[in-house]
């Protein structure tokens, strides 16, 4: 059994240090990492994420992140990847990583991720060059994550998690207007997990949405917005195919 | 024709742009109108969030009752875990 332990929409800023490390500092008994599902920041300044760096530094357990939109606000995304990095976070952007958790092989594939809004009620490829820019980047993201998702297959994985900050499917946007729906997500993302195949799908940037959803392919989908899940982090135990054969 | 400055959606909308625009950043929290009363609702990181936020909008709808249910994100760790079978 894996504990994947994850929260999204910390938003921390000079004002937060200190909020989460208490709570973060009771991971070991819970859980076997920690997955950052974006707008760790305000505004993507390197001096947010010195404090977000702060508070995860030095934790018992591994920890990964993916960037969100707040993140890219200052248009510095590379400095505050550089500055989580050293605070031993693994980033990923359209990239995997494989841990080994008490002999089980768990893998963790993320991206941002963007909008374009869900099947029936999408963004298309078309019209002005802004436009078609917008889909494309959702698509690159997409396709990025599906590409991580084939590569922990090919690794070996028994336990795989994808990690986004926009979301992969509609359910766990309920509780936000439906009109800002294409803004917080794309069915590309989910596409792409149930192609590459996943345990888990993990998200945030849907604040007034709620927590549980699930893919077209029947993978698990879960909002761990803070302002959703109303906690410091949330926890998922996740059997693996080892587990249920026998 | 009534001056658009008059105008609360156009004042709601504008207070939505300082929010995101100003020191918080903030995206999250939603602003309606009922009536002659504004009510803000939703969760921002901090107590200081919280009193900048209320204090950007009392001042941006001076005239206007604003009505506060925000409340500040819950820190704590959780009691239980949920198994995905």
């Amino acid at each position: 059994m894996i504990r994947v332990a994850a929260v999204g929409d910390i938003h921390m800023g000079a004002d937060s240090q200190g909020l989460l490390r208490p709570a973060f500092d009771t991971l070991p008994d819970c859980a076997d990492l920690l997955l950052l599902a974006g707008d760790l920041t305000r505004h993507g300044t390197p001096e947010e994420a010195g404090v977000v760096a702060r508070e995860v530094r030095g934790l018992a357990v591994p920890v990964v992140a993916v960037l969100g939109n707040h993140d890219h606000h200052d248009e510095q995304p590379e400095k505050v990847t550089e500055i989580l990095q050293d605070a031993d976070v693994t980033v990923l952007e359209g990239q995997a990583t494989v841990f080994d958790c008490a002999g089980t092989r768990v893998g963790v594939a993320g991206t941002k991720g963007f909008g374009g809004g869900f099947v029936g009620r999408s963004a298309g490829e078309f019209g002005e060059p802004l436009m078609k820019e917008f889909v494309r980047y959702s698509r690159r993201c997409a396709d990025g994550l599906r590409e991580s998702l084939d590569e922990l297959r090919e690794r070996g994985c028994e336990a795989r998690v994808a990690l986004t900050h926009f979301s992969p499917v509609a359910d766990t946007l309920a509780g936000e207007p439906l009109e800002i729906y294409p803004f917080l997500g794309s069915y590309l993302l989910a596409e792409a997990i149930d192609t590459g195949g996943a345990d888990l799908a993990v998200h945030g940037h849907a604040h007034m949405g709620t927590e549980h959803g699930t893919t077209a392919g029947g993978v698990r989908v879960r909002n761990v917005a803070q302002p959703v899940i109303r906690r410091a982090f949330n926890v998922y135990q996740l059997h693996t195919a080892d587990e249920a054969g026998r | 024709m009534t001056d658009p400055a008059e105008n609360v959606e156009y004042r709601v909308a504008h207070l939505r742009e300082r929010l995101a625009a100003g020191e918080l950043g903030e995206l999250g929290v939603r602003v309606e109108v009922r009536g002659r009363m504004v009510v803000l609702t939703g969760t921002v990181p901090s107590a200081q969030c919280r009193d900048i936020l209320l204090h950007t909008a009392r001042q941006e709808l001076a005239d206007l009752a604003v009505h506060s249910d925000v409340v500040v994100a819950e820190n704590t760790s959780p009691d239980h875990a949920e198994e995905l079978p």
